[in-house]
């Protein structure tokens, strides 16, 4: 009944609940990093595109499809983690400010390279456009991308939930994440947690660029900014000092963007950007801490 | 402190700026444009500094100040005959009004004002990312509305026709007036005040200084002008919406910070270092002459350079290349 | 053998001087009080002992290895363990959580399993409530399980920080009994305390501290004299 109020169907429910489950990724991405480094990752964005070059230029090379999304993950990686060390951990001690100004310049200077590199006009990433295609769930077409991306990103989150409840560098993790002094002198290593968090955020990352190519297999230089830039205002939203509110978060923003974006005439559709940001600065007025955190928690560590 | 030292703070910013708008005058018409548009990135950082370097507080909202003082200006400057071919569905009101020069830059100014008070009302309870995020969401905002809602502008089209009066004359004096203003506004009581809670919040609230207010009109003035910066900047070269987001806004946060975000003196040295490393590899992207050589860099090195430049410094050197000091005279020892 | 040398410490944060020439040793089976009044440099001490404090001048060495420069989780895993000041215990996390964070402070991780049941049976408590959120216990439970934390990690040298501070004496006396059986076991203690009189009667030598220097060494006959112990906190 609601669906037919906002005049949604079935396709573009599906296709919101995958956009949702996408951005929740990145969110889990963003808040494990911040959660060890107190530091927003503006250049997660950059990641992502990264790994969809190694696909698009895979799928050029017709390399098969393991090989593509293996590649994807070998590069995600490794700029994951020389991001941490040429410009994380010298970064640790300064401000959050600091950090997001940082962060802010090394996107800018990764898109810059990608523009110098491959260009403006972009490559295609065509090795799983098969996904794209639709599959009949009882009279109701779905594009399979759809279900990949949610079962997927379950997956990848119940993953992501184990290692961090079940393993003892997960329980490391949660410890800095809840008071980085006292773990250390513990003696909980501080490069062995932040770099856990920065490969699990840069796997991470690499599943994202799979998924986003599939739905966008026009790789730019800018592939994936609009979505981080949303996504971090998701995570801001849901409250970033936790995990669960931050992944809620994302998906929330990720969902209605998607469902708006697909309910919405496009003389309304094109003010989306405008409509969710303006959500977000209400949320932030009423309640800076976020969304679905509890009670008054600093955003930043004391 | 000593009346000299005071007067040294004021006057080396100024006079590099005329020092560089001098030095414009001497280059090649072509090159000239790298001046201007260096003058103006000044007046833009000093705005930004203006509320960033004195609260402390992060704003990635101040292009949204300047793209609607360009906005501003533009449409109104626009001459009446051309606007329906620019601005088919302009609104009635502003497809007949058209006004000097003059007029529009204070009224882009005006325009900047109004919508840095608005936007601060709400925003500057805000600090921290929970700032940087909402500030973010203006920038965002603005854009957005100014791409798509054509009863205010050439929406998605370049803004052409605008008279080109902002040369070496329009945009030093620009610049000059952030400075000035940026200065008389830090020595006053006000500016003290907003220091003050930069430094230590709790501490200033417990003296009685309103962190808000103080904020607030630190923001309003930064409106001002950076609205005033982006009247100028219209009228400087044809624009579009594109050259007043995201880029333009990482640009002047690096310079800021490259400068060094707390002293004006570091706002303006930042912005004309970069700008001049900016204009320097723009043109060798075209190819240059250096030393002899040819050097041809291909598009897109100049972000790259930027980037890695604003990188190193705040890893290598957080405070700014001049530490975040002002201009300081040399002292002598004596004898 | 002396286990914990602490050899003309100096402690600078800027231009203050928290800790100035500052001399101990601490032998294995042995408790090392240190008192004085707020900021004496007292924390600043064990700070500086476990790299988390900026170290001017002096050395500080374990079992004759200098510590100095060392990265904070370095020192606990060569075998120092701190029970921080205000427990620090993870509130969101449980009991038994906590405990096993204190394990990364091992040499090495065979034996972990003894080690936890170790601390249970001198903490009876942290067994009974290990499944609970660490936030819901009462202080006195949470100093123990922030001293069982330590002792997982089996440590050589056991630092505490204020480890009375804020608890019922009824929970002072259940701490201060523990601290008396881990010397037994052959640890060696340095001991933090405001509570200067009992710290006395359990050490076996008590410095005291004051604006950063060290001002008197008492032993344990002198708990009794509270002239001597003003004078020293007053002089």
């Amino acid at each position: 009944m609601i669906l037919g109020i906002l005049n949604v169907d079935w396709q573009t429910l599906a296709d919101a609940l995958a956009l949702g489950a996408v951005y929740a990724l990145m969110a889990v991405g963003i808040g494990l990093v911040f959660g060890v480094l107190r530091l927003v990752n503006f250049a997660y964005g950059q990641l992502v595109m990264a790994g969809a070059y190694a696909l698009a230029f895979a799928s050029q090379w017709n390399w098969p499809r393991w090989a593509g999304i293996l590649l994807c993950f070998a590069i995600v990686l490794a700029l994951s983690l020389v991001m941490d060390r040429l410009v994380f951990r010298p970064l640790r001690t300064q401000s959050p400010a600091v950090m997001l100004v940082a962060t802010f310049a090394v996107a800018f200077l990764l898109q810059s390279v990608a523009l110098l590199w491959f260009g403006p006009l972009g490559k295609i990433a065509s090795s799983l456009a098969p996904l794209n295609r639709p599959v009949v769930i009882s009279g109701v077409d779905i594009r399979k991308i759809a279900i990949v991306a949610v079962v997927v990103a379950v997956l990848c989150l119940v993953a992501v939930q184990l290692l961090l409840a079940r393993t003892t560098v997960g329980l490391q993790m949660r410890a800095a994440a809840m008071d980085f002094r006292t773990a250390r002198m513990l003696g909980v290593r501080a490069n062995r947690v932040i770099g856990g968090a920065v490969l699990i955020s840069g796997a991470l990352a690499a599943v994202v660029a799979i998924m986003l190519t599939v739905q966008t297999p026009l790789v730019t230089p800018d592939f994936a900014l609009r979505d981080t830039i949303v996504v971090l205002a998701g995570v801001v939203l849901g409250g970033l000092n936790r995990l669960v509110p931050a992944t809620l978060g994302g998906f929330a923003i990720g969902f209605a963007s998607g469902l708006l974006g697909g309910a919405l005439p496009t003389t309304q559709s094109q003010y989306l950007p405008s409509i969710l940001f303006a959500a977000v600065i209400l949320v932030l007025l009423i309640r800076p801490n976020g969304l679905f955190t509890r009670g008054r928690e600093s955003l930043e560590r004391v | 402190m000593r009346r000299p030292a005071l007067l040294a703070q004021l006057a080396a910013p100024c006079a590099l700026v005329v020092a560089v708008a001098l030095l414009g005058t001497l280059v090649s018409r072509s090159s000239e444009g790298y001046f201007v548009d260096s003058l103006v990135k000044v007046a833009i950082v000093v705005a930004l500094y203006v509320f960033i370097g004195n609260s402390g507080v992060l704003s990635f909202g101040h292009v949204s100040f300047v793209a609607l003082g360009a906005w501003t200006a533009g449409v109104l400057s626009v001459p009446t005959a051309e606007k329906p071919a620019i601005m088919p569905n302009l609104a009635h009101f502003l497809r007949g009004t058209t006004v000097g020069n003059v007029p529009s830059l204070l009224l882009a100014a005006l325009a900047g004002g109004v919508f840095a008070l608005v936007v601060g009302l709400a925003l500057m309870r805000l600090s921290g990312l929970a700032a940087g995020i909402a500030t973010f969401g203006v920038l965002e905002i603005t854009h957005n509305v100014l791409r798509y809602y054509e009863k205010i502008g050439p929406g998605l089209n370049t803004f052409s026709s605008v008279p080109e009066t902002t040369g070496l004359w329009q945009a030093s004096i620009g610049a000059l007036i952030a400075i000035g203003v940026a200065f008389a506004y830090q020595r006053s009581r006000f500016g003290r005040m907003l220091r003050a809670t930069r430094e230590d919040a709790p501490a200033a609230s417990a003296v009685g200084i309103s962190v808000y207010r103080q904020r607030l009109g630190a923001f309003v003035l930064s409106g001002v002008l950076a609205g005033l910066a982006g009247g100028l900047y219209v009228h400087l070269l044809p624009m579009n919406t594109e050259s007043l987001y995201l880029d333009l806004t990482f640009v002047t946060l690096a310079m800021l910070v490259v400068g060094g975000a707390t002293s004006l003196w570091g706002a303006v040295v930042g912005a004309l270092a970069v700008s001049a490393l900016d204009s320097f590899l723009a043109q060798a992207e075209n190819g240059v002459k250096v030393f002899g050589g040819t050097l041809d860099l291909p598009a897109g090195t100049r972000l790259v350079v930027v980037g890695v430049l604003m990188a190193l410094v705040l890893i290598l050197r957080p405070a700014g290349l001049t530490g975040g000091r002002e201009f300081s005279l040399p002292r002598w020892r004596r004898p | 053998m002396t286990v914990l040398v602490v050899e003309n410490l100096e402690v600078r944060y800027g231009a203050v001087r928290a800790v100035r020439g500052l001399s101990l040793t601490v032998e294995p089976g042995e408790i090392v009080g240190l008192i004085g009044p707020n900021g004496a440099g007292k924390s600043s001490t064990l700070h500086a002992i476990m790299g988390a404090a900026p170290v001017a001048a002096g050395d500080v060495r374990l079992a004759g290895a200098s510590l100095v420069g060392r990265k904070p989780e370095d020192v606990a895993r060569s075998g120092i363990a701190l029970v921080p000041e205000g427990r620090r215990i993870f509130g969101e996390l449980s009991v038994e959580e906590n405990l096993r964070l204190g394990l990364a402070g091992r040499r090495s991780q065979a034996g972990a399993d003894d080690a936890v049941e170790r601390a249970y049976e001198l903490f009876p408590i942290v067994r009974d409530f290990r499944r609970r959120t660490a936030g819901a216990l009462s202080g006195g439970q949470q100093q123990q399980l922030a001293i069982a934390r330590a002792l997982v990690a089996e440590p050589d040298v056991l630092l505490l920080d204020e480890p009375s501070l804020g608890l019922a004496p009824r929970i002072v006396d259940v701490v201060f009994d523990a601290l008396a059986a881990i010397r037994e076991s052959g640890l060696a203690v340095l001991l933090v305390e405001q509570r200067a009189q009992r710290t006395v009667a359990l050490a076996d030598r008590c410095h005291v501290l004051s604006n950063g220097e060290l001002r008197l060494t008492l032993d344990r006959d002198d708990a009794a004299d509270t002239e001597k112990l003003v004078a020293a906190y007053f002089s």
